[in-house]
C-alpha cells in the first residue's frame, strides 16, 4: 500500500533528530559546577588515605616509601584490629538496638493526646541539638566523684563499685548511656512522625474486629512505619560505627583497649604514634564496611517503602 | 479501670524517661548558679549567683571560641548555601545522565567516617597553609553541611509543580530569572530549615575542630574538652558554659520543629 | 497574531512515544481545538508549541518563522495551565500583573494597574485582587490563570484544558463566556480538552489526537457528520454511537441481523465498497435508531432490555441483541417493560459506513499530504 511506503520514508525522516543546543544541555552542570568544585576538595583526600595506606608514611621522618601492602597485612594479622572490630560492632549494634527499642517506646508513648505527651513532644528532643562531646562533658559532671549527683545517688543506695568510664567492665555501658541519652530523640521523633501520619481506616476497622493491641501493633503500625523505622536505624547505625567523639571525651579508648573502636584505633596510630600509613586502613576498610552496608540497607528501605504504600 | 491504671504506667513511664532526658539539663541549670564554695556540700539549697557566668564573661577566652565558632559555623552554612542550593535545584529540576549517581554520591559523604576524612586532610591542610585556620575548617564541613542542604532542598525543589515555573517563563522570564523570582522565594522555608539544621551539625562537631584547628581557631566544644583536662575545674562556670554554648542551637532547633523530620533524615522522610 | 505550523513533529519520552509526526497548519485567528483522551499527547503538543519541549524531530514555525530553538520566553505566547499554575506566593493582582511587569514585557506601572483592572473586570474577579491564591475557590483560580494569559497581547493562547475542574455549572457558563471572548480577542487560540461537547461548541476547526496521531483534522460539522474513523466516531457523541457489522452480498444489499430483510446498498456508498469487500461496519447514532414495542415490519429486530436510564427530558436505553449492546435515545417518559421484547429497526441512509482498516470509506488518506486528511465529499 502506499500509506506504508510513506510511513517507511517518514520513519526514516525521524531519524534525524533535532539537536539540543549545547548551551542548554550544559545548563544543569554549569549549576552544578560550585558544588563539583568543593567536593573535589573532600574526594582528593579519599585518593589520598588509598595511597598513603600503601606507604609507610610517619609524621615522625620527613621521608616515606612505598611499602605495598604491608600495612594491610599487619593490620589483619593483628589481634588489636579483631578486638577494635569486635568493639566497634558492639558498640554499634546495641547502642542502634537501645535507641530502637527504647526510641519506637517512647514515640508510642507520645503519641497520644494528654497534656503530659503534648508538652514532652518538644521538651525530649533536646538532649539530640546537644554535642556529643558536650552531653559527654555533662555526663562526666553527673558521675563525677566530688560533685557528680548520679554518684552521689548511687552512694545512698549502696553501689559503691560503680565507677563509670573509669572500670572497664562499666565503661562500655556508660558510653552507651551516653550515646542513647543523646540520639533516642533520633529515632524517637522519625517514628513519632511515622505513626502521626498514618491513616485512621485501617486502624478502626482492626477495633472492630477486634484485635488485640499487640496485634494491631504487630500488623498494622511496624509495617507501616518501617520506611521511617529503617531511616532511624540507617542513620544510627552508620553514625554509631563511626563514633568518636563520646568515646574519647570520655576515656580516650580506654581504661587500657577497652573501648579502642576502629575510629579510635586509627586516631591513636596516626596521632599518638605518629604512624599514619599504619593507621589509615583502619578507617579505609570500616568506610568499605559502612558503604555496603548502607547500599544494603537503602535498598530494603525501597523494599519496605513500595510495601507500605501498597505496591 | 484496667483502662486506667494502662494510662497511669505509661505517664509513669513517660516521666520516668523524661527525668533521664531532662534532668542533667536541669542540673546543668542549678549547678550554674552555684558558687564554688557551695559545690560540693549543698544539692539542691543553696542562695543563687551570677557569678560564675560574670567569670566567664569578664574572661575574653571563652568568648573568644564563642566568636570562632560562630564564624566557622556561619561561613560554613553560608558556602553550603551559595553552592548547595543551585546544586539541589539541577538535581531536583533537570533530567539528565548520571543525575541520581551524583546525588548519591553526595549523600555518601555524609557516612564517610570524620577520621578517615581528617587523616589525609591533616597533611594536606600543612601543605596548603590551610591548617588552624578558619578557611581550612569552613571548607571540610562542607562534608556534613553540603549533603544536607542539597538532600533537603532537592525535596523541596520537587514539590514546586513544573507548571509554575513553565507559566512563568511563558510570563517572560528566563530561567535563572525564575529560579531567582519565582523559586527562591517558594522554598525560602526549607532553606531557612535546613540550614539551620546544617548549622546545628557544623556548630557541635569535635573532630573536624580538634584535629585541623585548635591553637589559632578554637572551636567550643573542643575549648570544653580541653577544660575539662585541665587541673583547676570551676564546675560552676563549666556548667554555664555548656549552657551557653547549647543555648543557641536549642533556641534554632525549637525554630526549626516543624522541619526537623525532614532535615534528620536528609529529606527521605517528610514530615 | 500568527499562523502556527508544526511539520512532522515527534517527541519521545524514554520509550513512550508521545506525539508521532504531527503536522497542523493553524491559521491565524481560529480557535483551534485539540481533541483526545487522556494521555493521546494533548499537554505534550501544547509544551512543543509554547517552547517548553524541543521535539526531537520536526519543526515548529510561527508566521513562517522556524521556531525551534526560540527560548519559551521569547515567543510571546501565553498559555492556561490545566492546574492554574499560580504562583502562590503572589496575590492575585500579582499573579496577573506578573507578564506585565516580567523582564521581557516591563510595562510602566500605570498600564500594568489599568490591564489587570481591565481583565479582573471581565473575569468578574476585581474584588478578589489583594487576596491570596490559597484563599481561592478552584473556579476563581482558574479566572485568574486566565486573567494572567488575557492580560497579554500574545502571538497565541494556549489554553491546556482551562475548565476541566470546574464544576458542571460552572463549566457550562464558562464556556459560554469562552466563547464570547474568542469573539473579541481576535487572537489564535490553541484549545485543549478532552470533552466532545467544548470541542464541538467552541472549535472553529477539531483536531482529534489519539496516542500522539492525528485521526482527523476538521470543522465541528465534518468531525461529526463524517468521521474519518470509527476511534473519531466513538469519541464524539453521547451516547456513544452504535457499531454494528454487516455483510455485503454479491448483489450490493447489506445483511445486518439475520432476522431482518436484507437492505439495499445507499447510492452515495456504492462507488466506495470494493468488489472483494464483503463485509463493512455501520456506525448509527443512537437517536437515529428507530424502536417499537411490536414488530411492525420486516426490518425489525427482536430485543432484549437490558436497561434504562432517565437523563432529564432525554433517556438512554439499552438493549441486547446477541450479546451486543445497543444504544438508543428514547424520551423519559416513554415507558419501558424491562421483560417485553424491543423491536429495532436500522436506517442504512443513515449509517456512517467503516472499512475493514476501521476508516471511513467515504474519506481517504491521501499520501503527498503527509498525513493531513483530506475531505472528499
Amino acid at each position: 500500500m502506499a500509506t506504508e511506503a510513506y510511513e517507511k520514508q517518514a520513519m526514516k525522516e525521524r531519524q534525524l533528530t533535532n539537536k539540543v543546543p549545547w548551551k542548554i544541555k550544559m545548563r544543569p552542570f554549569l549549576i552544578l559546577s560550585p558544588a563539583f568544585l568543593l567536593t573535589i576538595g573532600i574526594l582528593i583526600p579519599f585518593g589520598m588515605a588509598i595511597y598513603f595506606s600503601l606507604t609507610n608514611y610517619s609524621f615522625k621522618y620527613a621521608e616515606y616509601m612505598f611499602v605495598g601492602l604491608e600495612n594491610w597485612i599487619a593490620m589483619f594479622s593483628s589481634p588489636s584490629f579483631w578486638h577494635s572490630v569486635g568493639v566497634t560492632l558492639s558498640y554499634a549494634g546495641l547502642a542502634t538496638l537501645i535507641e530502637t527499642l527504647l526510641g519506637i517506646g517512647i514515640a508510642l508513648l507520645l503519641n497520644r493526646e494528654n497534656m503530659l505527651a503534648r508538652s514532652l513532644r518538644i521538651v525530649l528532643i533536646f538532649p539530640l541539638v546537644i554535642a556529643p562531646v558536650i552531653a559527654t562533658i555533662i555526663w562526666q559532671l553527673m558521675t563525677n566523684n566530688s560533685v557528680g549527683i548520679y554518684s552521689d545517688w548511687l552512694r545512698q543506695l549502696g553501689i559503691t563499685n560503680f565507677n563509670w568510664g573509669a572500670d572497664p567492665s562499666t565503661a562500655l555501658i556508660t558510653v552507651l548511656i551516653i550515646d542513647a541519652w543523646v540520639f533516642t530523640p533520633f529515632v524517637t521523633i522519625l517514628v513519632l512522625a511515622g505513626l502521626r501520619s498514618l491513616p485512621k481506616a485501617p486502624f478502626e476497622s482492626a477495633m472492630i474486629d477486634g484485635g488485640s493491641a499487640w496485634f494491631t501493633f504487630k500488623n498494622l503500625t511496624l509495617p507501616m512505619i518501617m520506611p521511617m523505622l529503617i531511616i532511624a536505624v540507617l542513620f544510627r547505625l552508620m553514625l554509631s560505627l563511626q563514633m568518636f567523639d563520646i568515646i574519647f571525651a570520655l576515656t580516650r579508648g580506654g581504661p587500657g583497649d577497652t573501648l579502642m573502636t576502629l575510629p579510635l584505633t586509627a586516631y591513636t596510630e596516626a596521632f599518638t604514634y605518629k604512624e599514619l600509613g599504619v593507621s589509615l586502613p583502619f578507617m579505609l576498610i570500616l568506610y568499605l564496611f559502612v558503604y555496603f552496608l548502607s547500599h544494603f540497607i537503602v535498598k530494603y528501605w525501597t523494599y519496605t517503602q513500595n510495601k507500605a504504600s501498597g505496591k | 479501670m484496667k483502662k486506667k491504671i494502662i494510662a497511669f504506667l505509661q505517664n509513669a513511664a513517660l516521666v520516668l524517661y523524661a527525668m533521664f532526658a531532662i534532668f542533667p539539663l536541669l542540673w546543668l541549670v542549678i549547678l550554674s548558679f552555684k558558687h564554688d564554695r557551695d559545690m560540693f556540700n549543698t544539692t539542691f539549697i543553696f542562695t543563687p549567683t551570677l557569678e560564675n557566668y560574670r567569670m566567664l564573661f569578664s574572661d575574653g577566652e571563652y568568648i573568644g571560641y564563642f566568636l570562632d565558632n560562630i564564624i566557622v559555623s556561619f561561613g560554613a552554612i553560608a558556602l553550603s548555601i551559595i553552592v548547595g542550593v543551585p546544586a539541589a535545584y539541577a538535581l531536583a529540576r533537570f533530567d539528565f545522565k548520571g543525575r541520581d549517581g551524583i546525588a548519591f554520591t553526595f549523600l555518601s559523604f555524609r557516612f564517610a567516617p570524620e577520621i578517615l576524612v581528617v587523616l589525609p586532610l591533616f597533611l594536606l591542610y600543612q601543605e596548603l597553609g590551610l591548617y588552624d585556620t578558619y578557611v581550612g575548617l569552613i571548607w571540610v564541613f562542607q562534608v556534613l553541611s553540603l549533603p544536607l542542604l542539597i538532600w533537603i532542598l532537592r525535596g523541596y525543589f520537587e514539590d514546586i509543580s513544573v507548571e509554575v515555573e513553565n507559566a512563568a517563563r511563558l510570563d517572560g522570564y528566563s530561567w535563572w530569572q525564575v529560579f531567582i523570582k519565582i523559586v527562591m522565594p517558594l522554598i525560602r522555608p526549607g532553606l531557612v530549615a535546613s540550614a539551620l539544621l546544617s548549622l546545628i551539625f557544623v556548630w557541635n562537631n569535635f573532630t573536624f575542630s580538634l584535629l585541623l584547628a585548635g591553637q589559632d581557631v578554637t572551636t567550643t566544644t573542643v575549648a570544653m574538652l580541653q577544660y575539662v583536662a585541665s587541673d583547676t575545674v570551676h564546675y560552676g562556670q563549666m556548667a554555664g558554659a555548656v549552657l551557653i554554648a547549647s543555648l543557641p542551637i536549642i533556641i534554632l532547633a525549637l525554630s526549626i520543629q516543624k522541619h526537623l523530620v525532614r532535615g534528620l533524615s536528609m529529606g527521605s522522610v517528610k514530615g | 497574531m500568527a499562523d502556527v505550523t508544526l511539520q512532522s513533529v515527534s517527541k519521545k519520552f524514554k520509550k513512550d512515544i508521545a506525539l508521532d509526526n504531527i503536522n497542523l497548519k493553524i491559521k491565524d485567528k481560529e480557535f483551534f481545538v485539540i481533541f483526545g483522551p487522556a494521555g493521546a499527547g494533548k499537554t505534550t503538543l501544547l509544551n512543543v508549541i509554547a517552547g517548553l519541549y524541543l521535539p526531537d524531530y520536526g519543526d515548529v514555525y510561527l508566521d513562517g518563522e522556524h521556531y525551534n530553538y526560540v527560548e519559551p520566553e521569547d515567543r510571546n505566547i501565553a498559555m492556561v495551565f490545566e492546574n492554574y499554575a499560580l504562583y502562590p506566593h503572589f496575590t492575585v493582582f500579582d499573579n496577573i500583573a506578573s507578564p506585565l511587569r516580567s523582564p521581557r514585557y516591563k510595562e510602566p506601572k500605570a498600564v500594568v494597574e489599568k490591564e489587570v483592572s481591565r481583565v479582573a473586570n471581565i473575569l468578574k474577579i476585581d474584588h478578589l485582587l489583594e487576596r491570596d491564591i490559597s484563599e481561592l475557590s478552584n473556579g476563581q483560580r482558574q479566572r485568574v490563570g486566565l486573567g494572567r494569559a488575557l492580560v497579554r497581547n500574545p502571538n497565541v493562547f494556549l489554553m491546556d484544558e482551562p475548565i476541566t475542574h470546574l464544576d458542571a455549572k460552572l463549566r457550562h457558563q464558562m464556556r459560554a463566556e469562552l466563547k464570547e471572548m474568542q469573539k473579541n480577542l481576535d487572537t489564535t487560540t490553541i484549545y485543549v480538552t478532552h470533552d466532545y461537547l467544548e470541542a464541538l461548541s467552541l472549535g472553529d476547526k477539531i483536531a482529534i489526537l489519539n496516542e500522539g496521531k492525528i485521526e482527523q483534522i476538521g470543522t465541528p460539522d465534518e468531525i461529526y457528520y463524517y468521521p474519518h474513523n470509527e476511534f473519531v466516531a466513538s469519541s464524539f457523541g453521547e451516547p456513544e454511537i452504535n457499531f454494528f457489522r454487516a455483510s455485503v452480498t454479491k448483489d450490493n444489499q447489506l445483511s445486518i441481523f439475520e432476522e431482518a430483510k436484507n437492505q439495499p446498498l445507499p447510492e452515495t456508498i456504492k462507488g466506495y465498497v470494493k468488489e472483494n469487500v464483503t463485509s463493512v461496519k455501520l456506525g448509527i447514532r443512537p437517536k437515529n435508531i428507530q424502536y417499537s414495542f411490536t414488530k411492525e415490519n420486516e426490518n425489525c429486530v427482536e430485543c432484549i432490555p437490558y436497561s434504562f436510564e432517565p437523563l432529564g427530558a432525554k433517556a438512554v436505553l439499552t438493549v441486547e441483541k446477541d450479546g451486543n449492546q445497543i444504544r438508543l435515545t428514547v424520551p423519559s417518559t416513554l415507558q419501558v417493560a424491562m421483560d417485553k421484547p424491543v423491536y429495532v429497526q436500522l436506517d442504512v441512509n443513515k449509517a456512517i459506513f467503516f472499512g475493514p482498516n476501521k476508516m471511513n470509506l467515504l474519506s481517504k488518506y491521501r499520501e503527498d499530504a503527509k498525513g493531513e486528511v483530506v475531505w472528499q465529499n
